[in-house]
């Protein structure tokens, strides 16, 4: 009886302990990365929608582009434009462009992609009421029509060069009788698309798990997925997705610090991939009638702080290789941005504090300072500032919490970062901050007028023009602080064969082990 | 004339009689300052507290950097006993070209305005509270400890966040919260205090004289529930110190570039893996601090209460 008894104590001992391992274990695939041909990727924002209409953060233009397809596709190695959801393209005027689209698609619930499915997105998108985040990539649609099954029409509001680039970019075709259905909101919670991947399993603000799609169309620039599956998850804290990826919890990570990124280098386990973006970063200055900071309409103000900050010394030690100083609001390699003739300002210290004195402010300034990545960086600004004279009460926000402060008109100075959507063109960068639109606290009515003609005109020499004028007095006015385009590190599972790209896109449809 | 000596003093004098006034405090002076050297971890703690606010009373003239100049083109160079240290920075620099030892020194500045200025403002508001509550009873007693149950019902770090979220974080909103905030246990432990002392003799030989109520309080009560008061102090100065290091770990207190120790730690967070004396020097140094804090109180509430001690 005893033994008897002992044993059953030691039996429930080890149930419970296997028990409790299990619940340990559990969460974990039983073997990850690439044992079992996937890829644990690690993000630290989540997108409050996964609908790319309905976010604008990076993480939602990757899963956009790995969920969903656009009509056109541009190749990042040549930036030459193919078809993806449309076979062939042409423009039929100023206007107006025509596309013959691909037949044999489906979406991953089974319906078959045809015309119904642009005219309802584009559509639906471009209309004001939808309230798209970012309006930039969706207002110049004004309709789409259907001539027939896979023949689709589509007309801009007003002449609008760009519209292949976002065709190529941010503009993803929803499947209609579903997205009629559901709405954005159901797009979140099942979405549903036709891209190389699809979503097996979502928890909003947690975890996104995309796996393979077997009937992805063979005939699409975006190559036929290698890897089976991607677990993303949304780690907002970066020292923990460093430890996770230094003890193979992890296989890529991505906008590693560059400090950190250098010492991950030494790891054997680990490689570190480096390039410019598109990605600029720059501070904003809230000049408007309401103002909680008067003191930023004096334009000596502004340019004191635009001389206040050593952007050279912030490329070369703390940015990192691949960035470079800017002098203008928009990326060099957009059509239409350019800093010829823009005023520059040079690291000048004493010049600051003279402009400071000059315009009043001699025993210094206070002013808040909203920031949202890239914390070092911001703090680097803050030290330059007081190093003038400038006391800076910082807020650093969630991305969607700073939108609402600048929105708002509640903001003085802001620490920005802006990688137009991938788009190559000036249209998709500048007018975001200066033509009136919601995150536009300057509202230089000439500026405004100059991007719009800059966005709608034909003529390239008009264009460029345009941008040229807007740029030269945004810069010559001060209206913002240009600093220096960003440069990301990613750093990866050393057997991972991956290539990285300007656009700030892994691609991981192209991506497979060693 | 009586009136102006003290009643307690008075109460010695007429009641007790036996040996004179002054002998009385003298033999009370020399046995707390004889308990006191005999209490080794009070004097270790004196003896650190008193480096730290040495530190921070000369951190100008000790200080060989501004700790608010950057130098970019200087960053993360490690201590001295590091291989690449070197003799200009003896603590390194951080990420941004900032001289370590000075921030550090500035830091012990931050941490111990912090500790003082919320000990001081939670225990005034919470003395007068539990002086109050203990010596009139009754209703004034039930509203006080009310107030002690609704603020005890409140966690103190979640409010913080709350209010910093709300109207900004500086050093004086830090201040202004927890002093605000961290006034139960000085209302709880003197409320009792009071409760002991008041039917003492001395206290009703002053209520005979006609002493006033003010007088009461502050002039007979207060001082015989002072030592109470100083441990409760010490214990609370080390509470502050820590939640505004965790404040502004989590980016809710002091500014930056202000060198707080909390915020050294959490901008340090990021070289946690390959710069660890970025993170363990501030870290260090907090410990130490709250160690000595600690060290003092329990020192003295054995020195000051000897009918406790085991």
């Amino acid at each position: 009886m005893v033994w008897q008894g002992r044993w059953m104590m030691a039996g429930k001992w080890i149930v419970g302990f296997v028990l409790a391992l299990g619940v340990f274990v559990a969460p974990l695939p039983a073997s990850a990365g690439k044992a079992d041909n996937s890829i644990r990727f690690a993000y630290d924002q989540a997108p409050e929608n996964v609908d790319p209409y309905f976010n604008n953060v990076r993480i939602g233009v990757i899963i956009g582009q790995h969920v969903w397809d656009t009509l056109i596709y541009r190749d990042p190695q040549t930036n030459e434009y193919k078809g993806q959801l449309a076979e062939s393209w042409k423009q039929i005027d100023d206007r107006t462009y025509e596309f013959m689209l691909r037949q044999g698609v489906t979406f991953h619930n089974g319906d078959e992609f045809d015309a119904d499915d642009v005219v309802y997105t584009l559509n639906f998108v471009s209309k004001p009421e939808s309230k798209v985040v970012t309006q930039t990539n969706v207002s110049w649609i004004d309709k789409a029509e259907k001539i027939d099954k896979y023949h689709v029409r589509v007309t801009t509001k007003k002449v609008f060069p760009a519209a292949i680039e976002y065709f190529a970019g941010p503009v993803v075709i929803h499947p209609h009788a579903y997205y009629e259905k559901v709405g954005p909101k159901g797009q979140n919670e099942k979405p549903v698309g036709s891209g190389p991947f699809k979503v097996t399993a979502y928890s909003p603000g947690k975890s996104i798990t995309l796996e393979r799609n077997p009937a992805y169309f063979k005939a699409s620039p975006k190559a036929q997925a290698k890897i089976n599956r991607i677990d993303i998850r949304f780690i907002p804290d970066r020292q923990t997705q460093l430890a996770e990826i230094l003890s193979d919890g992890l296989d890529f990570i991505m906008s590693v610090p560059k400090d950190q990124a250098d010492q991950l280098q030494a790891v054997p386990t680990l490689q570190v991939v480096s390039g410019e973006t598109m990605r600029i970063v720059f501070m904003q200055m809230n000049i408007l009638d309401n103002t909680p900071a008067p003191a930023l309409r004096d334009e000596r103000v502004r340019r004191a702080i635009n001389h206040a900050i050593d952007r050279e010394a912030m490329v070369k030690n703390i940015v990192g290789a691949g960035s470079r100083p800017l002098a203008t609001i928009c990326f060099p390699t957009q059509v239409g941005c350019t800093d010829e003739g823009a005023a520059r300002y040079a690291y000048d210290p004493a010049k600051a504090k003279a402009l400071l004195a000059e315009a009043g402010f001699a025993n210094g300034l206070d002013l808040d300072i909203v920031a949202y990545r890239e914390r070092n960086q911001t703090e680097a600004i803050i030290g330059y500032l007081k190093a003038v004279g400038i006391r800076t009460n910082l807020r650093f926000l969630q991305y969607a919490a700073l939108r609402d402060v600048i929105t708002s008109g509640k903001a003085m100075l802001t620490h920005q970062t802006w990688g137009s959507f991938s788009v190559n063109d000036t249209s998709a960068s500048t007018p975001n901050y200066f033509a009136f639109r919601a995150e536009d606290i300057t509202r230089d009515e000439t500026v405004r007028d100059l991007l719009n003609k800059g966005d709608n005109s034909v003529d390239l020499a008009t264009r460029k023009d345009a941008y040229k004028g807007a740029l030269k007095i945004i810069a010559d006015k001060a209206y913002a602080v240009p600093l220096y385009s960003l440069p990301v590190y990613y750093a990866a599972a050393a057997a991972l064969d991956f290539k990285a790209y300007p656009d700030e896109l892994p691609r991981f449809w192209e991506m497979r082990y060693k | 004339m009586p009136g102006l000596i003290r009643a307690s003093v008075w109460h010695e004098m007429t009641i007790a009689a036996a040996p004179s006034p002054s002998a009385a405090e003298d033999s009370a002076a020399t046995g707390f300052a004889h308990r006191a050297v005999r209490e080794p971890a009070l004097m270790i703690g004196l003896a650190l507290i008193g480096v730290f606010v040495t530190l921070a009373v000369f951190a100008q003239v000790l200080a060989t950097h501004d700790p608010y100049a950057q130098d970019l083109t200087r960053r993360t160079i490690p201590p001295l006993w590091y291989a690449k240290g070197n003799w200009d920075h003896l603590l390194g620099t951080d990420p941004l070209g900032r001289d370590y030892l000075a921030r550090l020194l500035f830091g012990a500045r931050i941490s111990l305005l912090i500790g003082f200025c919320v000990a001081a403002l939670a225990g005034v508001i919470g003395t007068v509270m539990g002086l109050a509550a203990g010596y009139f009873g009754g209703k004034v007693d039930i509203a006080v400890s009310f107030l002690v149950t609704t603020r005890l019902a409140m966690p103190v770090i979640l409010v913080a966040l709350a209010v910093v979220a709300l109207i900004g974080s500086s050093l004086v909103v830090v201040i202004l919260v927890l002093g605000l905030l961290k006034w139960d246990r000085f209302a709880v432990v003197i409320r009792s205090a009071t409760q002991q002392v008041r039917s003492l003799d001395y206290v009703t030989a002053a209520e005979a004289i006609g002493a006033s109520r003010w007088r009461i309080l502050f002039g007979e009560i207060l001082p015989n529930v002072a030592p109470h008061l100083i441990v409760v102090a010490t214990l609370e100065m080390a509470s502050a110190i820590l939640l505004e290091a965790a404040l502004s770990f989590l980016g809710l207190g002091v500014q930056p570039p202000l060198p707080s120790w909390g915020l050294m730690i959490s901008e340090a967070k990021a070289y946690m893996f390959f710069s660890f004396w970025l993170i363990a020097l501030p870290g260090g140094a907090l410990a130490v601090l709250i160690l000595a804090i600690n060290l003092v109180g329990d020192g003295l509430r054995d020195v000051l209460a000897p009918d406790g001690r085991g």
